[in-house]
C-alpha cells in the first residue's frame, strides 16, 4: 500500500481543531457524559506543521535511513509518518515533560499542557547549528550537523534530548513500512512452523514480523 | 434473542472462558440455555478484522493513535496485548468507567464482547496443586478451600482434553502434569539455561509454557494447528488457540439448545425469598437502552470475577439488603491479583550464530520452589513462579544507539543479541481489606459503578524481593550478564488475574459459595468464574476456572435431576 500522503492522513485522523472538537462533542453526546469528563489531549490547529517543518522532517528522516540497496526513508514516506505520529503523541511525545528534563533551551517550545513542540525545537536547533537555513546546506553538511546532534543526544550520561524520541519514530516509520519491513528486513505473517535452533548464515536479516523482538528486544 | 421465549433451564451471564464452558456443559447435558453477553457479537473468522493486516496497512502502523488512547483507553492501553490491531478487543474506558478507592490504584483490563477475554488471554494453562488448595489452611490467611486437588483432577483432565494444551510433563508435585499435546520446543538459549539452572538448583525446573495453542490440528473441532504467528489477540481464524469462538461456542450451538444475546448488560438478578431461589435476570439492551428480562431454573454467573460480584452487590433486595447471597457479609472482600514485575533480564552470550524461525506463542515457566516441603521464604509463606523466555533483538535497538546514515542502517538489519527475561508472579494474599463495593457514581447506562480498593501487602513485597535475588542468581548461573531487575509490583490488576470476592468455603457464615461453586444462600445460583477463588496460588488461573465450571455444571445438572434445586 502506498503511503497516502500528509493531506490524506490529516483527513483520516481528524486533525483540525474544528474536526476534532466536533468528534469529541459527538462522542460525549453518544455517551451521555459531560465533555469536562473527557480528558482532552487537544490536537490544536497551531500544532499542524508548517510546510517547512514537514519538509525538514522528510529530509532528516532520509539522513537517518538513506536509500541503499533498499528504499530509504524518503521513498517510503517516513517524514510524513513522523509528523502524524508527533501530532498524535506517539511514543509519549504529547506527555508533559518531566520537570528535571526541562532546560532553559527547551522552555520556549513547551506547550501549555507541558509537552514539547518537537518539530519547532528540531527546526530551531538544526538552523542554529547550520548558522542559517539547515535545508539550504549540501547533503553532506546536513548529515554532519545531524550526526553531531545525534552523537550528543546518545553520548554516555547525556542530558535529555527530544531527538531520541524523534529518531525512534523515524525508525518506527521506516521498519513498519512495506519496504522497510519486507525488503530491508524479512516479513512473514504466517510462518506456519516453529524451528527452535537454526544457524545464522552470512547476510541473514532479521524478521520485522518477530513481534516479541519488536516489543522487548 | 430469537422469538419471545424468556424461559430457559439455565441462564449464563457472560461468554468468556467460563461462560463458554458453562454454555457447552449445560446444553450438552440437555438443558436449554440463554447466554447473555454485554458486548458486541464477534463471529469466529468473519469478524477478526485486523488478523491479516501488516503494520503498513494500519494508519498508525500498529502503534495506535496515542491521542485517542489517552482520551478513551487510558487503562486498557497499558496492557501489553493492546495495540492498533487489537484495540477492538478491549473496552473503551470512557464508556465503561469504574472507581478506585482513594489513594489506591487498580488497572482493570477488560474485553466486553462475545468471547470476552478468551479472545485476548495469555493462554497459559497450569494445574494447581494441594500446596495451593491447602495454602489458606496452612498459613491462616483467608478461609480453607472446601476442595483439594484429587477432586479437581478429573475435571482438569476433561477440560485439557477439549481445550488442547501443549506442554511437557515434568513430574512436579507443585505443578501437576496434565493431558498434554506435544510441547513446543525451548529455543537454544532456553535449553542451555534449563540445564545450567538444574545443575546448580536441582529443584528448579524451567519448562516450556503450557499453552492453549494446538500443536496438532483438531479437524473434529474445526481447528487447525498453530501457525506460529503469535498475534493471537487479533483473533485466530485457524482456531488454533482456545477461545469461546473456536471451541466452546460451536459445541454448545451444535446441541440446538443455546440462545445467545449480545449487547446486553445484565444489571440485576431477581430473588424470591419464599423459595430462596433466583428467578431471572434483567438487562439493558445497550443499543436501544431498553430493559429486558428472562427467567430460568438455574443461573450461572460468568461475567468475570469483579463483574459477577458487581452484579450480586447490585442485586440487593429487601430480603438480602447487603447483596445477593451475602448473608455472610464477605461478598466483595478478599479480592486478589498476582503481584507481578520483571524480576530479571540478562544478556546471554555464547549463542551468537544461532536463531529461530517462527513466532512461538508461549514462553517458559519456572514453577514455584519456595515454601513447599520446607518453609524457606523470608517474610512470605507462599510462592512465586517465573515466566519469560529468551529472545533476540531487532531494529528497535537502533532507538538506543547513536548513528545515522548507510552504515547505521546496515547495522540494524542483522538479527540482534540474545537476552533472557524472567517475569515473576507471586501469590496474592486474600485480605478482607482488598475489596469491591458499589460506588454512588453511575455508568453511562445509569448502573452504579464498581469501586475497587486493592493494594499488595508485605508478603507480596517480600516474595518479589526474593524473586529478584533468585532471578539474578539463576540468570548468572546460566552464563548471563544481568542488566536489570525489579522488585516493586505493578499496580493491582497488572497480572490480569483478578479473582475472589465471592469465595468458596466450608462455612456459610464466612464464605459465599460452597464446594460446588453454589451460593450457600441461594441454591440455584452458581458463580464459576474467578470470583469463587479463595486463594490465588501463583499460577495463571484460567484452567482452574474452567475445571471448576465443568465440575459445577455437572453438580448443578445432577441437583436439577434429583429435584434438589
Amino acid at each position: 500500500m502506498q503511503w497516502r500522503g500528509l493531506a490524506g492522513a490529516m483527513r483520516v485522523s481528524g486533525w483540525t481543531r474544528r474536526d476534532f472538537a466536533g468528534g469529541v462533542a459527538l462522542f460525549t453526546l453518544a455517551l451521555g457524559i459531560p465533555a469536562a469528563a473527557v480528558k482532552l489531549t487537544d490536537l490544536a490547529a497551531e500544532d499542524a506543521p508548517s510546510d517547512r517543518q514537514s519538509t525538514l522532517m522528510i529530509e532528516v528522516s532520509d539522513l537517518v535511513i538513506p536509500r541503499t540497496d533498499t528504499p530509504g526513508a524518503r521513498d517510503v514516506g517516513v517524514g510524513e509518518f513522523v509528523v502524524l505520529a508527533l501530532a498524535h503523541g506517539l511514543s509519549r511525545t504529547r506527555a508533559p515533560m518531566a520537570a528535571e528534563t526541562v532546560t532553559a533551551a527547551l522552555v520556549p517550545f513547551r506547550r501549555r499542557d507541558g509537552s514539547l513542540r518537537h518539530l519547532a525545537w528540531l527546526e530551531q536547533v538544526l538552523d542554529r547549528a547550520a548558522g542559517g537555513d539547515f535545508l539550504r546546506q549540501p547533503r553532506e553538511r546536513r548529515a554532519e550537523l545531524l550526526s553531531a546532534l545525534d552523537a550528543q543526544a546518545f553520548a554516555q550520561g547525556a542530558a535529555f534530548s527530544p531527538w531520541t524520541a524523534i529518531k525512534g519514530l523515524i525508525l518506527t516509520g521506516y521498519y513498519t513500512s512495506e519496504a522497510g519491513g519486507s525488503q530491508e528486513l524479512r516479513y512473514d505473517l504466517v510462518p506456519g512452523k516453529w524451528e527452535w535452533d537454526i544457524p545464522i548464515t552470512p547476510g541473514m536479516r532479521a524478521f520485522s514480523s518477530d513481534w516479541t523482538a519488536v516489543d522487548f528486544g | 434473542m430469537t422469538g419471545n421465549n424468556t424461559q430457559f433451564d439455565a441462564i449464563v451471564v457472560g461468554s468468556g472462558i467460563t461462560g463458554g464452558w458453562a454454555a457447552k456443559e449445560l446444553t450438552e447435558a440437555g438443558l436449554t440455555v440463554l447466554m447473555i453477553e454485554r458486548g458486541r457479537k464477534i463471529e469466529h473468522q468473519v469478524d477478526y478484522e485486523t488478523e491479516t493486516k501488516s503494520p503498513w496497512d494500519m494508519e498508525f502502523r500498529g502503534q495506535g493513535d496515542a491521542a485517542l488512547y489517552a482520551r478513551e483507553y487510558p487503562v486498557q492501553m497499558l496492557n501489553r496485548h493492546f495495540n492498533e490491531f487489537t484495540q477492538g478487543h478491549f473496552v473503551n474506558d470512557a464508556q465503561e468507567p469504574y472507581q478506585k478507592a482513594p489513594g489506591k490504584d487498580f488497572d482493570w483490563f477488560r474485553s466486553y464482547q462475545l468471547g470476552g477475554r478468551s479472545l485476548t488471554w495469555g493462554r497459559q494453562c497450569y494445574r494447581w496443586s494441594d500446596y495451593d488448595f491447602g495454602a489458606n489452611k496452612r498459613d491462616g490467611f483467608g478461609t480453607d478451600w472446601p476442595i483439594r486437588y484429587a477432586e479437581l483432577a478429573p475435571w482438569y483432565d476433561r477440560v485439557e482434553e477439549f481445550v488442547g494444551v501443549s506442554g511437557a510433563a515434568e513430574g512436579l508435585a507443585q505443578l501437576p502434569d496434565g493431558r498434554f499435546l506435544p510441547p513446543m520446543e525451548l529455543n537454544c538459549v532456553e535449553q542451555a539455561t534449563r540445564e545450567r539452572i538444574l545443575a546448580k538448583y536441582p529443584d528448579r525446573v524451567m519448562t516450556i509454557g503450557r499453552t492453549a495453542n494446538l500443536t496438532e490440528a483438531r479437524p473434529e473441532q474445526g481447528r487447525g494447528h498453530c501457525q506460529y504467528r503469535s498475534i493471537c489477540a487479533r483473533g485466530c481464524s485457524y482456531g488454533a488457540y482456545f477461545s469461546t469462538q473456536s471451541a466452546t461456542l460451536p459445541a454448545a450451538q451444535k446441541t440446538g439448545r443455546l440462545t445467545v444475546v449480545t449487547d446486553a448488560q445484565v444489571h440485576k438478578l431477581d430473588y424470591d425469598p419464599a423459595t430462596k431461589r433466583v428467578t431471572g435476570v434483567h438487562w439493558i439492551d445497550t443499543k436501544t437502552g431498553e430493559g429486558r428480562q428472562a427467567h430460568s431454573r438455574i443461573v450461572f454467573l460468568n461475567a468475570g470475577a469483579f463483574n459477577s460480584v458487581h452484579l450480586m452487590l447490585n442485586s440487593a433486595s429487601e430480603a438480602m439488603p447487603r447483596g445477593l447471597a451475602n448473608s455472610s457479609g464477605v461478598l466483595g472482600t478478599h479480592i486478589m491479583d498476582h503481584a507481578n514485575t520483571m524480576a530479571g533480564m540478562a544478556v546471554m552470550p555464547g549463542f551468537e550464530g544461532r536463531t529461530t524461525f517462527g513466532n512461538r506463542p508461549t514462553g517458559i515457566v519456572i514453577p514455584r520452589f519456595r515454601n513447599l516441603e520446607t518453609m524457606d521464604g523470608k517474610g512470605f509463606t507462599r510462592g512465586y513462579s517465573f515466566q519469560g523466555g529468551a529472545l533476540q533483538g531487532t531494529w528497535t535497538r537502533g532507538k538506543r544507539m547513536a548513528g545515522i546514515g548507510s552504515a547505521y542502517k546496515e547495522g540494524l538489519h542483522d538479527i540482534g543479541p540474545w537476552t533472557m527475561v524472567l517475569v515473576v508472579f507471586a501469590d496474592s494474599m486474600p485480605r478482607a481489606s482488598n475489596r469491591l463495593t458499589l460506588s454512588n457514581r453511575t455508568d453511562p447506562r445509569g448502573v452504579r459503578q464498581l469501586e475497587i480498593a486493592f493494594e499488595h501487602g508485605r508478603e507480596e513485597l517480600a516474595a518479589l524481593s526474593d524473586a529478584k535475588t533468585e532471578a539474578a542468581a539463576m540468570l548468572t548461573a546460566a552464563g548471563g550478564h544481568v542488566v536489570m531487575g525489579f522488585d516493586r509490583p505493578g499496580h493491582g490488576g497488572t497480572s490480569i488475574h483478578e479473582m475472589g470476592g465471592a469465595r468458596m468455603g466450608w462455612d456459610p457464615r464466612t464464605s459465599v459459595l460452597n464446594r460446588w461453586s453454589q451460593a450457600h444462600d441461594v441454591p440455584n445460583l452458581f458463580v464459576t468464574d474467578g470470583a469463587q477463588m479463595s486463594s490465588s496460588a501463583c499460577q495463571n488461573p484460567s484452567l482452574t476456572y474452567m475445571a471448576l465450571t465443568a465440575r459445577a455444571c455437572d453438580a448443578a445438572v445432577k441437583m436439577l435431576r434429583e429435584g434438589a434445586i
